[in-house]
């Protein structure tokens, strides 16, 4: 059961003269930057905010400098990372491609793809998009149909990929196609390509969220003509390497952060006095702390060269648990007592539609659950 | 003595010497006498307690595993009390008795109440007066340490010893909680002072309802660890419809969900831990900045996960984990107690709302990362 275990970390010196840069950054960037846009977290997207993180260094700050990074340690890539999350800061353009992307650029094609591509993430100009999920493929990702057949001219690719977050707006994807058969291994034959969004036979279709908003999208490949240099790692691989990359999807603060705005509306409309607020927020305030310590520590399993699979499953299953309640306790504390122009009912009408998607999204809870049992040794 | 060499002898003598014999012997009333010169003989009773008394001046960090060790291995003594008692008495100069100490916690509403007949802290003949309810141990403890809340005269508080078998004075009616250890009510006229003094740690208001929310949230975690071990076990042994029932997905979800809830309240009882005041090269002179902040935390988060992985762990275990034989209700039992103690996860998590409100959203997050709410100084129920 070793890798259940998270011990919590201390942060290096210098973390809190960074993360006080960091707030004076924000605290002048996004000084008119509303609560109902703030609610949207690691949702909230805006290019020109992602250029000014990269300007300052604090995207792929733990890169290699040829890749534009600043060699720093995971720790302080986390102290950003929260101080961002915790303001609602709108890191979504460039969130993909740094925080997945990049490292499997980075780990997989060091030197033809990464040194090309990944310095345009880091200035927070370049954006990516997964291609995953499809029309009859979530959990189970190796039932994948879209495929990429091998031509003198490259690699040609048919099928369709669905709930593509930010694909419009993205000028890559990392798509996870089948590239031979199944076989033995139901996981086998899979690959992980890279798709520029502009290429021909690529074609982008909205799917509306119940927020109303415009963020999945349908995108559909009728003979989509793919570099051969742009097979990322090795033909047949994709199944590992997919694996590999979900653990980093899993393991940030983001994972327990995304309800942030609706729990700060509620101190600010709470009374301190009235101990129904105080026994609610309080158990909120008890569980950030506590999934902080153990977000913190995952980071420090990372800056360790630790593999964090398990335990970031936990972080995320537990972080979710926190993230979901907070709606239902805004409406158990505050439901129908907020005026509807209150910044306390836009935020929790937004957020209770919002949270849902936050134990499907990077690994369900029944995934995420079945990781842990492994940890335990069930399966 | 090392944090590791601690963490080795800690689990050699409980895993040898805490058998089912000894806990059914205190199951019937008998308090584990032998078993407590043991620990006393390592030298654990006084880990805190500073070199002139005798102890080694550990840091909390270094007595976490014999805090988690009392809940691993459910062991029926009163050691987190006599830890903290001793490292109080040590650091406030006075002298650290012989056998197991109590903790009383003045508190103004209903719980106790005590009338100075001095109020000079360096005259003797301080005298209490007054009624403790829910007092862990007390029946089994020859001495009580008392910490008396500030007041306008001594604006850091106070701490005392009594002598509980001083029997014109002391009146002790024996309660018991859900693990059967003694959970007492005592009753004081006048009880005169062995010694006091200054609390120590001036920065604590309530000393032992801080220190002992760390100590119970630490015992719970090794609760809560052999819980989880046990039940992983006991799914994969016990064979329904031709397989173990860990096997079954529905099974291994909730074994996953008690493993969430266990390494929440680990890094929780840890950093309080850390974050708890003395040892070190200047004992007792850490600003206790976030000690209050990190005790709520873990006794709020502690006391959640008692209640879920408790239910989890029976769930799992059938009508097996119900008889008496079984070892499992030793550990959920003293589970449900301890979420109890040195207050419940609730009258923590007022404390910490009330202080969190108070910081409204543009405090919220920078205390959160300092790990102090300013609010935070659990003023008296009024």
């Amino acid at each position: 059961m070793q890798a259940l275990t998270i011990d919590p970390c201390t942060l290096p010196p210098g973390c809190e003269a960074l993360r006080a840069e960091v707030r004076a950054f924000l605290a002048d960037t996004l000084r008119d930057y509303p609560a109902t846009l703030r609610v949207r977290n690691w949702s909230g997207n805006s290019p020109e905010f992602s250029a000014k993180l990269g300007a300052r260094g604090w995207i792929g700050m733990t890169w290699p400098q040829r890749y534009g990074g600043q060699g720093r340690s995971p720790l302080e890539r986390y102290v950003v990372l929260e101080e961002l999350l915790s303001a609602g800061a709108p890191v979504g353009a460039h969130w993909v491609a740094e925080r997945q992307s990049a490292l499997l650029l980075m780990r997989l094609s060091p030197e033809l793809l990464a040194p090309r591509i990944v310095p345009g993430i880091a200035l927070g100009e370049t954006y990516f998009c997964i291609g995953m999920s499809e029309p009859d493929s979530g959990s189970d990702l190796a039932s994948i149909r879209t495929r990429a057949v091998r031509t003198d001219a490259g690699w040609v690719i048919n099928g369709r990929k669905v709930w593509t977050s930010g694909a419009h707006r993205t000028h890559y994807m990392i798509a996870l196609v089948r590239t031979g058969t199944q076989g033995e291994q139901r996981q086998a034959g899979l690959s992980q390509l890279l798709v520029d969004m502009t290429t021909p036979g690529l074609t982008i279709r909205p799917i509306l969220s119940q927020l109303g908003e415009h963020d999945f999208n349908e995108v559909t490949f009728d003979d989509v003509l793919v570099p051969h240099a742009h097979l990322i790692g090795v033909e047949g691989d994709g199944w590992a390497q997919v694996a590999g990359e979900l653990a980093f999807e899993r393991s940030g603060p983001e994972r327990y952060l995304s309800s942030t705005q609706l729990l700060l509306e509620m101190l600010d409309t709470a009374d301190p006095h009235e101990n129904r607020h105080a026994v609610a927020l309080g158990r909120i305030a008890a569980s950030y702390a506590s999934l902080r310590q153990m977000s913190m520590g995952v980071s420090g399993m990372l800056a360790r060269g630790e593999n964090p699979a398990v335990a970031a499953a936990l972080v995320k299953d537990q972080g979710a648990l926190v993230e979901q309640a907070m709606p239902d306790i805004a409406h158990d504390l505050f439901g129908g007592l907020a005026a509807p122009d209150s910044s306390l009912a836009q935020v929790l009408s937004y957020t209770a539609r919002a949270v849902p998607s936050f134990s499907l999204r990077g690994g369900t809870r029944e995934i995420l659950r079945g990781i842990i049992a492994k940890g335990l040794g069930l399966r | 003595m090392s944090d590791s060499m601690i963490a080795e002898s800690t689990e050699r003598l409980f895993a040898g010497e805490v058998t089912r014999a000894v806990l059914d012997r205190f199951e019937a009333g008998q308090f584990p006498h032998a078993l407590w010169q043991q620990v006393t003989d390592q030298g654990l009773t006084l880990a805190l307690a500073g070199e002139a008394a005798g102890g080694i001046g550990a840091t909390w960090a270094d007595v976490y595993p014999i805090l988690r060790g009392v809940g691993h291995w459910q062991v029926p003594l009163p050691l987190a009390e006599t830890l903290i008692a001793a490292q109080l008495l040590s650091l406030a100069g006075l002298e650290v008795p012989d056998g197991p100490i109590a903790l009383i916690e003045e508190d103004t509403v209903g719980q106790f109440s005590i009338s100075h007949t001095s109020v000079n802290p360096s005259a003797a003949g301080l005298q209490l007066s007054g009624t403790a309810q829910r007092v862990a141990w007390a029946s089994a403890c020859r001495w009580a340490l008392i910490s008396l809340l500030p007041t306008a005269v001594q604006a850091t508080g106070r701490i005392a010893l009594l002598d509980l078998q001083h029997s014109a004075s002391v009146q002790i009616t024996a309660h018991h909680n859900p693990a059967n250890e003694p959970c007492d009510t005592v009753l004081l006229r006048n009880a005169p002072a062995v010694g006091h003094a200054a609390n120590p740690f001036p920065a604590l208001r309530r000393p032992l309802r801080t220190l002992g929310a760390i100590a119970s949230s630490a015992m719970m975690v090794g609760a809560m660890e052999w819980l989880l071990a046990q039940s992983v076990q006991y799914a994969s042994d016990r064979v329904q419809f031709g397989k173990p029932i860990g096997k079954n997905q529905a099974i291994q979800q909730q074994l996953a969900l008690l493993a969430g809830e266990v390494a929440a309240a680990r890094v929780a009882a840890i950093v309080a831990c850390a974050d708890a005041p003395g040892g070190g090269p200047t004992p007792g002179v850490s600003d206790c900045a976030a000690t209050v902040f990190s005790a709520a935390v873990a006794k709020i988060r502690c006391g959640e996960a008692a209640t879920r992985s408790a239910a989890i762990a029976h769930q799992v275990h059938g009508a097996i984990g119900f008889t008496f034989d079984h070892r499992l209700n030793f550990a959920t039992r003293r589970l449900w107690a301890w979420r109890e103690a040195y207050g419940a996860d609730g009258w923590w998590a007022g404390k910490l709302g009330e202080a969190a409100i108070q910081s409204r959203s543009a405090g919220f997050w920078p205390s959160m990362t300092s790990r102090r709410f300013s609010g935070l100084d659990l003023q008296p129920n009024t």
